[in-house]
C-alpha cells in the first residue's frame, strides 16, 4: 500500500499478507475450504461490513445493487474458496473479487456501465448509512457517488481503499496513466462539488 | 517545471507518491505559488475526508440468508450432478455390458466349466479368438483382425439361433434380444470411442471383452437350444 503522509494510517486498509490475518479467521478459512458453511458464515460476519462498504461506493450508493453485488461476491468466494492460497490477506482477496465481480457484471450489462448518477440522485448511500446507524460524512459520500464511473472507481480504490496506481490499472485493465488521469479528474470534481 | 506541469503532480505530491527527486522542485513551487498552495490544502482536505469515511457498513440483515440459500442450492446442484454423472456412467451401454460380463463371469462358473468341457468338440464356431480367456489384442491393428473373427463367429451363431428361436420360450428370446441390444449399443459406443482414441488400450480391452461377451451369450443360448 502507498506511503502517503496524509492517508497512510487510515487508508491502508487490508492486512497485506495471510500472516496478518486473525488466527480465528484462518481457522474459519480452512474449515470453509473443506465445505463447512457455518465457518463460511463466520467469515461473512467478519468481512461483510467492509465488502458492503466497498460495494456501496462502487455502486454509487445504490443499496439494492450494492447488496446484490456483495451477495455475488460471497457466493463466488464460496465457489472459489479452494483457490485461496493465502498469498494475500483474505480481505484483499475478497476486495479484489468484489471489484472483478462488479466489472464482470458491468460487462454483462452495458446499461450499468453507462449509468452515472446525477448529483440530485445520490441520497441512497445516506439512507444506507443512516439505517446502519453510522454517522457518515454524507456530503462526501454523495459527492463520490456523483462522480463519473471511471473517476469514482479510481477514487474509491485509490483514495478510499488504498490501492496503488499499478494495482488499480491491473484490476481495471487500463494503463497507469489512465488511472492517474481519472484520479485527477475525480479529485477536481470532488473539490468543485464539496467546496461550493 | 512550469506551473501547469506541477499542478498535475500535486496529487502524487500530497499522497507521497511523487518520486523523491521531483519533490523538491514541486515544494519550491508550492511555496511560491498561492494557487498551487491552495490546491494542496484542498487536496489534503479531500483525502482526509476520504480517509475519514467508515471502513465498514452493515449490510442488510437478509443478505446472509440469501447467500446461504444460494450456497445450498449450489451444493444440491453439485450433488445432483454427481449423482447424474454417476448414474450416467452406469447407463452407458459399454459400462452396462462390462458389468454384465462381470455378472456373467460371477454367476456362470458352472456354465463356463461346462463350456470349457465342450471346447474342441468340433463346433465350427469355436476359435481361439472367441475364448473368453483369450489375451486382449495389444493394438488397434491386432484388434481389427480379431474383430473380423468375432464378427464372422457372431454371424454364424446368429444364423443358428434365428433358425432355432422357436425352440426357446418367448420370455427367453425377449431377454436374449434385450441383452444383445445392450451389448450392440455397447459395441457401437466403444467402437466410436476407439475411433476417436485409437491408442487407448482400455477401450480395446473393453471392446474386445464386449465382443467376447456377445459371442459367449450367443453360444450359450445355442447350447440351450441343443439341450431343449
Amino acid at each position: 500500500m502507498k506511503t502517503s503522509a496524509v492517508v497512510s494510517d487510515s487508508i491502508g486498509p487490508n492486512p497485506s499478507t495471510m500472516g496478518e490475518e486473525k488466527a480465528a479467521a484462518l481457522d474459519s478459512i480452512r474449515r470453509a475450504q473443506s465445505g463447512d458453511v457455518d465457518a463460511f458464515e463466520l467469515l461473512y460476519r467478519e468481512y461483510a461490513g467492509r465488502v458492503y462498504a466497498l460495494c456501496l461506493r462502487l455502486k454509487a450508493g445504490d443499496t439494492s445493487d450494492a447488496t446484490e453485488l456483495m451477495q455475488d461476491v460471497f457466493i463466488k468466494a464460496w465457489r472459489r474458496l479452494e483457490t485461496f492460497r493465502g498469498e494475500c490477506a483474505f480481505s484483499s482477496w475478497l476486495h479484489r473479487l468484489a471489484v472483478n465481480t462488479m466489472l464482470e457484471n458491468a460487462r454483462g450489462d452495458n446499461r450499468r456501465i453507462a449509468r452515472v448518477l446525477p448529483m440530485d440522485d445520490t441520497s441512497r448511500l445516506a439512507g444506507a448509512a443512516r439505517s446502519s446507524g453510522i454517522d457518515l460524512k454524507m456530503d462526501m459520500e454523495d459527492a463520490i457517488a456523483s462522480l463519473p464511473k471511471g473517476a469514482r472507481l479510481a477514487f474509491v480504490l485509490h483514495d478510499v481503499e488504498g490501492y496503488q496506481h499499478q494495482e488499480i490499472a491491473e484490476q481495471l485493465s487500463v494503463s497507469v496513466g489512465t488511472v492517474k488521469a481519472q484520479l485527477h479528474r475525480a479529485r477536481r470534481l470532488l473539490r468543485e462539488r464539496l467546496e461550493r | 517545471m512550469t506551473h501547469d506541469v506541477i499542478r498535475h503532480l500535486l496529487g502524487d505530491y500530497v499522497t507521497g507518491e511523487l518520486p523523491e527527486d521531483a519533490r523538491a522542485p514541486v515544494a519550491d513551487h508550492i511555496a511560491a505559488c498561492a494557487i498551487c498552495a491552495a490546491e494542496v490544502e484542498s487536496l489534503k482536505s479531500i483525502l482526509a475526508r476520504a480517509a475519514d469515511l467508515p471502513r465498514s457498513i452493515d449490510p442488510p440483515a437478509e443478505a446472509w440468508a440469501n447467500i446461504r440459500a444460494a450456497i445450498e442450492r449450489d451444493e444440491k446442484a453439485v450433488g445432483a450432478q454427481r449423482v447424474r454423472s454417476s448414474a450416467g456412467f452406469w447407463r452407458r451401454p459399454y459400462v452396462l455390458a462390462a458389468a454384465a460380463v462381470v455378472l456373467v463371469l460371477l454367476s456362470s462358473g458352472g456354465t463356463a466349466m461346462y463350456m470349457r468341457a465342450r471346447a474342441g468338440d468340433g463346433d465350427p464356431s469355436r476359435s481361439a479368438s472367441m475364448n473368453p480367456g483369450a489375451a486382449t489384442p495389444a493394438s488397434l491393428a491386432a484388434f481389427t483382425i480379431e474383430e473380423n473373427n468375432y464378427l464372422r463367429n457372431v454371424a454364424v451363431l446368429q444364423d443358428l439361433l434365428d433358425q432355432q428361436e422357436s425352440l426357446l420360450a418367448p420370455e427367453t428370446v425377449a431377454q436374449l434380444k434385450a441383452s444383445l441390444r445392450t451389448i450392440d449399443e455397447a459395441i457401437l459406443e466403444a467402437r466410436n470411442a476407439l475411433a476417436r482414441d485409437p491408442a487407448n488400450k482400455m477401450l480395446i480391452e473393453m471392446l474386445s471383452g464386449t465382443y467376447r461377451q456377445k459371442v459367449d451369450l450367443l453360444r450359450r443360448t445355442a447350447e440351450m437350444t441343443r439341450g431343449s
